[in-house]
């Protein structure tokens, strides 16, 4: 035996062999991409300094995380907090999802400062074109809005790659606003 | 002699290769259900690591011996060409196993959790999320290639009266 032998076996096999082949291969590169909505390529900065503050113009002064200061510090709701965003029994934020200044990127944009920042502005992440309309619309993340989105991702952005169902429990999404609300606050440096 | 110990390697490899797969898989449907950063999240992640090197180097062993002695038709019933049809799918598994490692070890490396070299920082955000994406595309390869090699084993079951458990050639 040798490699000619496989060259044979090789050569054998018909056309509508390799096309079946040539499909599937088509088809595993699509799948990633229609079932988790990954996407393989990062773009690295969505936003330069400029346009973020034309963004942000009248809303400087706004503190979108004043209402941290106001939620329970009782080691019970903190956890439930935390199970509410961090786990595949909650809302399976955190799967996909950064949200310490010092996470490593994940597959999805950074939640890291996320209330009063604008839409698809996140660096290393792709975001589709629904997301880009909504930026140039001006829209701004605020808690109200978050809310809405996790309820039905699909319904209130369509075209969005967050693939995820809706979460239709009142309780479970306020949970995880106020997770984000306590985790995700940007440290002001001095 | 030299075709028959080849006969046997193979056949012992496949089998490896099999139990290999099921414990990767098996690993892979119940890691992402654990929450990241947690110890157990971890251990589920460096077992899914080492158990998917072990598959890459049983798949590579195979394709070697594969390429040199390719699996002959010892079935009378089953036509040439449908003979032909099962073995290329069968030589696009464990190729399929190959690239899934090879992405597997750059989506690790990118991701700073196999290191060389101490204090050499290895994370590039940009090669993890290509390597993941081709990590996943071909994961989805290999699931689909093994349920339409089941097919044809069935098909070739009822059609030809040729009986064969062997998914993994």
């Amino acid at each position: 035996m040798s490699l000619l032998d496989m060259r044979k076996y090789v050569n054998n096999a018909r056309g509508v062999h390799w096309l079946f082949i040539m499909v599937l291969i088509g088809i595993a590169f699509y799948l990633p991409f229609l079932i988790f909505g990954a996407f393989p390529y990062n773009t690295k900065t969505n936003t330069n300094p400029d346009e973020m503050g034309q963004l942000l113009e009248g809303f400087e002064s706004v503190d979108f995380y004043a209402m941290s200061e106001f939620l329970s510090d009782s080691p019970k709701q903190i956890q439930k907090e935390i199970d509410a965003f961090e786990t595949w029994e909650g809302g399976k934020c955190r799967f996909c999802h950064a949200v310490k200044e010092d996470d490593r990127d994940r597959m999805a944009p950074s939640l890291y400062g996320i209330f009063g920042r604008p839409a698809g502005v996140g660096d290393n992440y792709t975001y589709s074109d629904a997301l880009m309309n909504l930026k140039s619309n001006g829209l701004i993340w605020t808690p109200e809005l978050l809310d809405a989105f996790i309820s039905n991702p699909s319904n209130f952005m369509p075209g969005n790659r967050m693939r995820v169902q809706g979460i239709e429990d009142l309780e479970t999404r306020k949970l995880i606003v106020n997770y984000l609300m306590r985790e995700s606050k940007p440290i002001k440096e001095e | 002699m030299e075709n028959q110990l080849a006969n046997k390697a193979g056949e012992i490899l496949s089998w490896l290769g099999f139990l290999l797969f099921l414990i990767v898989f098996i690993n892979m449907l119940q890691a992402p259900r654990i929450t990241i950063g947690t110890e157990e999240r971890e251990i589920m992640r460096n077992f899914h690591i080492v158990a998917g090197t072990f598959l890459m180097a049983v798949s590579m062993f195979r394709v070697y011996v594969w390429i040199h002695f390719p699996p002959q038709k010892n079935h009378r019933l089953l036509p040439e060409q449908d003979y032909i049809f099962i073995h290329l799918m069968q030589f696009f598994l464990y190729c399929s196993f190959i690239a899934q490692g090879i992405s597997g070890f750059l989506m690790a490396w990118s991701d700073g959790v196999i290191r060389f070299i101490k204090g050499v920082d290895t994370i590039d955000h940009g090669l993890w999320a290509i390597s993941g994406y081709l990590h996943s595309a071909f994961g989805f390869l290999y699931i689909m290639l093994i349920l339409i090699i089941i097919i044809l084993r069935l098909y070739h079951m009822i059609r030809f009266r040729v009986f064969s458990l062997n998914v993994f050639a």
